[in-house]
């Protein structure tokens, strides 16, 4: 043998001594035998994924981060001295309202904590949701084998004590030991997540069509935004706890602020598919009033809405935008509107 | 009252819903599309194999869920399935096949030797969308056609005159393993005066020793692919036919009644009432085509066999790509939109290999997936197995583990567990095609059942199908 690192020979093996209790999937150890070549190859994947990564991360600068300190610390020591003055003419006053006024004073802080330990955990599952989807985005343009068993153990950390975690642990456990990663990637976003694409998907139909109907009938123009608002924060919560995010203001609002930043820099795709559903619009409103047709806008947006949000909740990535959502959107709303049209 | 109500009005209700229904009718026949695949192979890759494991798992698909990542199936939308075959005037012999894959011991099928064909209706529910107005569900018939592989081998003859034929079979006999293989034939034939008038004693003779001749070529340690004319391989089928092997070709007019001009005869014959027909009938209307090569074998035999599968098979397809008169380019071109190089028995590597084996089938068949890129023809490599026949499986080797296959062997239905080797992405040295570096042997079948299939009982045969007739679902 001349060069003995080139390649790995033949083996023949005893039968009897091989290890068969887990023929599916021992991912790690065999990435552990692959060829230098390939190890390396998976290591340039995981640079490039974090590479897109940071500079997504916004940098502050000195002179506003300094400002928001100082004013939250203005804020926190004013309501702070406030409180410790109140407690302090309440006990002074009668001890009866002095208990009084701390027992509220605790429940505020109890209810205050649960809520952000809610937001924080919520957070939390939303970076480790980015951070599953972009392994699994680098896996799905990677050919070889044995990768995905650290994505396979994310997910499921991230479905643990969830109505989702059975189904998961079924798909994993069917998973085919001849599956290479991006195959792995692609049959657990088809199979496992089938259940929760759906449910997002009926809620955003629903989210959408109510938000056009209500804002095609509302007669005061300025409760306009004010309803499609609503419904858009709505919608959002709702997805986000069907992907198994804890829904909290604070995951409210990133997602809130995600979505409205991908509206904005939507790439030509999306463009594409919104120039057909107002070509859509244009002509199913054509025999409707103008109220109808603003209906019909905010309902549209509010589809987007939901389709970006369930991206962005979807610890996988997701295969193809889904069109005939937003057709079937705006044909619900009109045929709602027509329904509704006699009772006016 | 809107047109309906008016209608019923006019010719009652009873009436309406019938011509409703035959107009469903009308619709959904004016609907149903076939699709012909064509399964092309050279001997032993694995067609019979391949086809009736597809139509089993096909015929199964509305319950079994053994299809994960065919769409159609996975979503629960296939209705059910019926095997039509038993209308065509030769059947493909499915449930004998099935039978002695399902048998205990379980048998690989016999090699083929007949053409049969293979029918399948697949009744499906088309998916939410503007189709749906056409009818709720839809029929798609999938046309397969089995046949002997060698049948294959003859398709550039048609391109090619007598003349030609032995030009290009001189330039093949010039090569080693041919060369020395041949030796005491060569120089038979040329020891013969062509011009002389014919004698069909010494003609016999010769077509005799070129058919033995093509079999020692074909069978092992040589494992040769380029053997023409294909039929002189199937045992019972003795065409009397050989190429003229000749340093120079013979000079002058030929003679009537000659053994040149009886040669060129049979030729012309063998190519316009043989070759011909079996092309013009069954291989000039396909609309997706299956390429399944067998990697494994080149890789245990050396570079010879492998250029020379090599040259078979680019041959094979440029006879598809450009046919003369333009005629087969026509059926080519317009009809074929998709095709897949299959690189079979997937299951006798272990599964790390898969991307390997893919890049290996790549290097076999670059040449005609060039021609059919240029062609604006859609390819695409896969490592498949239509039945897995090992299990994959983990040994302690020197400290670290490795993935191997545990299977039972095919030739002596012994129990054996073995790494077989890395598939290599390029061509590997003359030196390193050895027995040291790749032992892929050949495995008896796992038992496949009646009902109740599971994934686990192929690789990638669902993404195949999703590739080549996914789009028909939809």
């Amino acid at each position: 043998m001349s060069e003995p690192d080139k390649f790995r020979k033949p083996v023949w093996l005893d039968p009897k001594q091989l290890d068969t209790s887990r023929p599916v999937m021992p991912p790690e150890s065999q990435a552990r035998e692959f060829p230098l070549q390939q190890v390396r190859e998976a290591l340039d994947d995981g640079e490039t994924a974090d590479a897109d990564h940071a500079p997504a991360r916004k940098r502050r600068g000195g002179w506003r981060r300094l400002f928001g300190i100082s004013l939250g610390a203005v804020l926190v020591s004013g309501v702070g001295i406030e409180l410790y003055r109140l407690l302090d003419w309440s006990f002074t006053t009668h001890p009866l309202l002095g208990g009084g006024v701390s027992l509220m004073l605790l429940l505020l802080a109890l209810s205050g904590g649960v809520q952000l330990w809610r937001s924080v955990k919520g957070l939390r599952q939303l970076s480790q949701i980015e951070r599953i989807e972009a392994d699994a985005r680098a896996l799905l343009q990677h050919q070889g084998q044995g990768g995905a068993g650290a994505l396979l153990r994310e997910l499921q950390r991230h479905y643990r004590d969830t109505p989702e975690q059975q189904r998961l642990d079924e798909t994993i456990r069917l998973l085919d030991s001849a599956y290479n990663d991006s195959e792995i990637v692609r049959y657990l976003s088809h199979h496992a997540l089938s259940d929760q694409d759906a449910r997002a998907r009926r809620c955003v139909q629903r989210y959408a069509v109510e938000s056009g109907v209500l804002v095609a009938l509302s007669p005061w123009a300025s409760f306009d935004m004010l309803l499609v608002g609503w419904r858009n924060l709505r919608m959002l919560r709702e997805v986000a706890s069907i992907y198994g995010v804890a829904p909290g203001a604070s995951v409210q609002w990133v997602l809130l602020k995600r979505v409205l930043h991908n509206l904005a820099f939507a790439g030509f795709s999306e463009m594409a598919i919104d120039a057909g559903s107002a070509a859509l619009g244009s002509s199913l409103t054509a025999t409707l009033s103008a109220r109808a047709g603003q209906g019909l806008g905010a309902g549209l947006f509010t589809a987007r809405t939901g389709l970006q949000a369930q991206r962005l909740c979807r610890p996988l990535p997701l295969e193809q935008v889904d069109q005939s959502l937003i057709k079937s959107v705006a044909k619900g709303i009109v045929e709602r509107l027509g329904q509704s049209k006699p009772a006016e | 009252m809107g047109i309906g109500g008016r209608l019923k009005s006019w010719i009652g209700d009873q009436r309406v819903e019938q011509l409703r229904d035959r107009l469903a009718e009308l619709a959904e026949q004016s609907t149903e599309h076939h699709l012909r695949l064509a399964v092309t192979g050279l001997s032993q890759s694995g067609k019979t194999v391949f086809i009736t494991s597809l139509v089993h798992h096909l015929l199964h698909a509305h319950r079994s869920g053994s299809l994960p990542f065919f769409d159609v199936a996975a979503g629960g939308r296939i209705i059910g399935s019926r095997d039509l075959s038993a209308q065509s005037s030769n059947p493909f012999p499915l449930q004998q096949a099935l039978t002695g894959l399902g048998q205990e011991p379980p048998h690989w099928p016999a090699s083929t030797r007949q053409l049969s064909e293979v029918r399948l209706a697949i009744r499906y529910r088309r998916p939410p969308g503007l189709r749906r107005v056409l009818g709720e569900s839809a029929t798609l018939y999938l046309d397969i056609i089995d046949y002997p592989g060698e049948w294959l081998l003859d398709l550039p003859m048609l391109e090619l005159g007598f003349e030609q034929w032995c030009e290009n079979q001189r330039r093949l006999f010039e090569r080693e393993p041919r060369l020395s293989v041949a030796s005491s034939w060569l120089a038979r034939v040329r020891e013969v005066d062509w011009h002389a008038s014919a004698d069909p004693a010494l003609l016999q003779e010769l077509s005799e020793s070129f058919a033995k001749l093509l079999q020692v070529l074909r069978s092992d340690p040589y494992a040769l692919s380029l053997l023409q004319p294909g039929r002189c391989l199937l045992p019972g089928e003795l065409v009397q036919l050989f190429p003229l092997v000749l340093p120079t070709w013979p000079a002058g007019e030929i003679p009537d009644g000659s053994f040149l001009a009886l040669l060129k005869a049979r030729y012309e014959r063998y190519r316009e009432q043989v070759v011909r027909p079996f092309y013009l009938q069954h291989f000039s209307r396909f609309d997706r085509q299956l390429v399944l090569v067998d990697c494994l074998k080149t890789l245990n035999r050396g570079e010879a066999c492998f250029t020379d599968m090599q040259r078979a098979l680019n041959g094979i397809l440029q006879s598809f790509n450009y046919g003369r008169n333009g005629f087969l380019r026509r059926l080519f071109k317009p009809r074929i939109d998709r095709v897949l190089f299959a690189s079979t028995k997937a299951d006798h590597v272990t599964a790390n290999q898969h991307h390997n084996l893919d890049r290996f089938l790549e290097l076999m068949i670059q040449d005609a997936q060039r021609d059919m890129g240029f062609e604006g023809i859609e390819t695409r490599c896969m490592a498949i197995a239509s039945l897995r026949s090992t299990q994959a499986a983990e040994a302690q080797v020197d400290g670290q583990t490795l993935s191997c296959l545990r299977g039972w062997r095919k030739d002596s239905d012994e129990e054996v567990a073995l790494f077989p080797g890395e598939v290599p992405t390029e061509l590997p040295s003359a030196d390193d095609w050895t027995q040291e570096r790749f032992r892929f042997i050949d495995f008896a079948p796992r038992r496949l059942p009646q009902h109740e299939l599971q994934p686990s009982h192929h690789i990638r045969l669902d993404q195949l199908l999703e590739y080549m007739t996914g789009d028909q679902f939809r």
